[in-house]
């Protein structure tokens, strides 16, 4: 028996116009119990409470449904043999969150609003912050006990062109572990930074054309990489879909396979402060780095107890749930594109514009390689069929990059093979950022994301890497 | 459920500082049942055999002071702790004058929403689901997918809406839905009130199959450029009505961050091509969409949101009806409510007789990436087939790209019947790069 209880609770707030346009404080709290009769079938049950009673009562109708299990032709589970962990993590103080007075943020984000908007007028601007702490303690039937919390505060800025035509929005994000983050002086920087950049290009991207689609010389930023090796690697990876994913046959991953650069990793590991941390796996178990790409050949896997003896691969705990509700899936938490050797980007990544790119790019020798590249900035999204290989990613902008100049376009769906991008990767430029994030839906369930690369990766081109159109 | 705790602290048993002047609940019970299948593994540990119980509630509180807070009860604030509940809901009070509104009795229509079936089903009677996935087995070996995935769900809600205008109403309704992915490419599925008939099931996974095994010859790829593209009912569902849907909304025009201008509703410049229209018909019997109240107690009702091309009305809640000065609407809880319509729908082997050689596009990928609001899209399309007259010509993947709501004025789209489906596909002349 697997016993998942949790407790979430949320703060945020969202500011339009100089006023609050909602605030809310919620909180989810339940448990769910996952049992494995000893034909190895599995059934899982879950309530919104902790009263004794109702939970004997989900108890006794599990262990009715897991003796009717067969009739349904459930399959039977092969669960690994573990060692039993007792362990706690808790990373924050939860008086922190509790402390959080919602009519100071909103005051706090009306602030804000007004120090963007006064540098991009012509935009609508909605601020939002949540602050959320999400506890989990987890048992086993043999005898672990691992208690966890992981801490998340964000500031968010949707900027959208007040133009008479067509309009155009931007978003932009930032993370910080605790929830000062509306009045820490580095998070406010950084966050104004990117806000500010958010409501230039709104206001820009109405009157950009659109790129033509084709395969070109690409520069993408570290949250691209992060989309990149999301989208097309880590999904891929994961253990309970071997049966038909591109990285395994006949349900068994292809370790020591090449699939990319020899120069290029994929690294998977919980980071502590990160969005997307998380110390142990949904099962109880603490998670593993997991080098899923190691010098373009294929390492590890993201696996749990159930998937990794059918797979092939060693266990590295990468279990995940949205809620008490679900059943864990193997999942990604951080997750970075790493090349040998990068060539050097001193100072910020927010220190860099499309001119700035173009310099490091032409001082590097790249521009004589390839006199026009296409630089993709900000990451929106992306998507994989991790049974076919194809992903798809989209960003907040292109600039064509040459010795002639800078050219601006509209953002285009940027798609392809995985093994055609990861074998692209050129050159690298600039120290690690694994800060870009996001939501990662799977199976119906959705759970921080994040990761990244250096601040910039060169792709040379490839005809399985695909741009656009319009 | 009981809200009696709570309502009593809404009483008198709280101190006045929190005693909400007006307030309205919504609270609902569900039990529910899924179950999963992960390559051809039914109910393995990744994709189980799921009972689930849980309450909640949502409220909307109008202070003494005129603040208002919104948010949601969970059930141990409603049967447990409604005291802790109010002071955490009075902290998070601000001020929102547009929403502080609390409505009153009102007749509510009568809908069919609750079937047996799947009430069965949401108890823990699991014979019904057995008896499918025996056939989808089956069948499925018969033909000889590699591998196949899916999930079956069912569900029973007991509401309750009360207010202190003096509005109470409830009921129970249920929901049943599924959905299955063959090879990991290409799926389909049906959600309602209860499950489709076994005819109508067998049929739709049979046209599913028939898809998929178009999908594995290649076809020819076209050279890049404009082509007469069909997006099929669950692309057109996606992109089509969801950007639609999020430009009606009536917080996006509040806010003028999408497509349309509060002064464009009622008036007479047509936004779309001047024969299409967008309405929606809550009241249909166990449709998924089909409702008798809102959760802020509107009944209710049909409505248009787009008439001859026109713009009649957004998508209205009280606070944003109240804002943009226009009566609320009812709401499109799901696309199996809402009707697009403008040319007659012709089957696909007519229309492509009449495009030429087309590319019917099957599934996207991306489209949570596009900008909805300026209506540009660039996609990717894994799965697309060549169609003629003839009938499937084999599959490529593509990328495609343009503006909808250029398409949606342009004479040459038409609509497109597709069988088993409410919503009609579109033939639109778009950009096409195959990869």
């Amino acid at each position: 028996m697997i016993w998942r209880t949790q407790s979430r609770s949320a703060r945020s707030v969202v500011v339009r116009r100089g006023r609050a346009e909602s605030t809310s404080l919620s909180s989810v709290a339940g448990h769910g119990l996952q049992l494995v009769g000893e034909d190895g079938r599995t059934v899982l049950g879950s309530r919104d409470d902790f009263r004794p009673e109702p939970a004997l009562a989900l108890f006794e109708r599990l262990r009715g449904a897991t003796a009717a299990a067969s009739s349904l032709g459930l399959e039977r589970n092969s669960w690994m043999e573990l060692q039993p962990l007792r362990s706690r993590c808790v990373a924050i103080d939860d008086a922190a969150f509790r402390n959080v007075e919602l009519p100071d943020v909103t005051r706090r984000l009306i602030e804000l609003e007004h120090r963007i908007a006064a540098e991009c007028p012509g935009t609508h601007l909605a601020l939002s912050y949540r602050a959320e702490l999400d506890a989990w303690r987890i048992f086993r039937s043999d005898g672990t006990d691992v208690f966890f919390s992981m801490p998340r505060c964000s500031l968010g800025v949707r900027a959208t062109s007040d133009g008479e035509g067509k309009r155009h929005g931007v978003s932009a994000t930032s993370f910080h572990a605790h929830p000062d983050a509306a009045w820490d002086p580095t998070a406010e920087r950084i966050f104004l930074d990117k806000a500010v950049a958010a409501g230039e290009l709104a206001r820009a991207l109405p009157d950009a054309p659109s790129h033509p689609p084709g395969s070109f010389p690409l520069v993408i930023d570290f949250a691209l990489a992060k989309g990149l090796a999301h989208e097309a690697f880590g999904h891929a990876a994961e253990a309970d879909g071997f049966r038909s994913s591109v990285l395994a046959r006949d349900g068994r991953f292809k370790a020591g396979e090449p699939v990319g650069a020899t120069h290029v990793s994929i690294v998977d590991e919980p980071i502590e402060g990160d969005h997307a941390w998380q110390p142990f796996s949904a099962n109880g178990l603490a998670r593993e780095r997991a080098l899923i790409v190691d010098h373009g050949r294929l390492c590890d896997a993201l696996s749990d107890p159930w998937s990794a003896q059918p797979g092939g691969v060693r266990l590295t705990a990468a279990a995940r749930a949205e809620s008490f509700r679900h059943a864990p899936q193997p999942r990604m938490t951080n997750i970075r594109i790493e090349v040998d050797d990068p060539l050097p980007a001193p100072g910020a990544f927010e220190d860099y514009g499309p001119e700035q790119v173009r310099d490091l790019l032409a001082d590097a020798g790249v521009l004589r390689r390839h006199p026009r590249v296409v630089y993709l900035s900000g990451y929106t999204g992306g998507q994989v069929n991790s049974a076919i290989g194809d992903f798809v990613f989209n960003c907040k902008a292109i600039y064509e990059l040459s010795a002639d100049g800078i050219r601006f376009f509209k953002p285009a769906i940027f798609s392809g093979s995985m093994f055609g991008a990861l074998n692209s990767i050129r050159e690298a430029f600039g120290p690690l950022r694994l800060d870009a994030i996001g939501y990662c839906g799977k199976w119906g369930q959705q759970v921080p994301s994040s990761g990244g690369s250096h601040y910039f990766l060169v792709l040379d081109p490839d005809p399985r890497v695909r741009l656009g159109g319009s | 459920m009981t809200l009696e705790p709570l309502l009593r602290q809404l009483g008198a048993g709280s101190s006045i500082d929190l005693r909400p002047r007006q307030w309205s609940i919504y609270a609902s019970e569900t039990r529910r049942v899924s179950l999963g299948v992960k390559d051809r593994e039914i109910g393995n540990a990744h994709a189980p055999y799921s009972i689930t119980e849980g309450c909640g509630a949502r409220y909307l509180f109008v202070w003494n002071d005129g603040r208002v807070s919104r948010g949601n009860f969970e059930r141990r604030q409603l049967e447990d702790d409604p005291a802790e509940a109010l002071v955490a809901a009075r902290a998070a009070a601000y001020d929102d004058p547009d929403a502080a509104q609390v409505l009153g009795p009102a007749t509510f229509p009568d809908v069919e929403l609750h079937d047996a079936a799947a009430a069965e089903i949401a108890g823990g009677d699991a014979r019904m689901l057995g008896a499918r996935l025996d056939w989808l087995r089956e069948r499925i070996d018969a033909w000889g997918s590699a591998t196949w995935s899916g999930s079956f769900g069912a569900a029973e809600t007991t509401a309750r809406l009360i207010t202190s205008a003096g509005l109470e109403t409830g009921g129970c309704g249920t929901t049943f839905g599924w959905h299955v992915t063959l090879d990991g490419e290409i799926g389909d599925g049906h959600g309602a009130r209860g499950p489709e008939s076994t005819a109508r099931f067998e049929a739709r996974m049979d046209r599913l199959i028939e898809t998929r095994k178009a999908l594995a010859e290649t076809a020819a790829p076209p050279a890049g450029g404009i082509h007469p593209l069909i997006l099929h009912p669950d692309v057109v569902e996606r992109l089509v009505l969801g950007t639609l849907l999020h430009n009606l909304d009536g917080a996006t025009v509040e806010h003028g961050e999408g497509r349309f201008r509060r002064e464009q509703f009622g008036g007479p410049e047509p936004v779309l091509r001047q024969d299409m229209t967008l309405r929606l018909d809550p009241l249909q019997p166990l449709r998924s969409g089909s409702y008798r109240f809102s959760v802020e107690g509107l009944p209710a009702d049909r409505c248009t949101f787009i008439e001859s091309g026109r713009l009649v009305r957004p998508l209205l809640d009280l606070k944003y009806a109240r804002r943009l000065g226009m009566a609320p609407t009812p709401i499109p809880y799901d696309s199996d409510v809402l009707h697009l319509e403008g040319s007659t729908p012709r089957p696909l082997a007519e229309t492509c007789a009449v495009a030429g050689r087309s590319v019917l596009i099957l599934s996207v990928l991306g489209l949570h990436t596009q900008d909805r609001g300026s209506g540009d899209f660039s996609l990717s399309a894994p799965q697309a087939l060549v169609v003629d007259a003839e009938g499937f010509a084999g599959s490529l993947r593509a990328t495609f790209s343009g503006n909808l709501f250029e398409l949606l004025q342009d004479d040459a789209t038409r609509f497109v019947a597709f069988e088993g489906e409410h919503t009609p596909g579109l033939l639109v002349h778009c950009r096409l790069d195959p990869k």
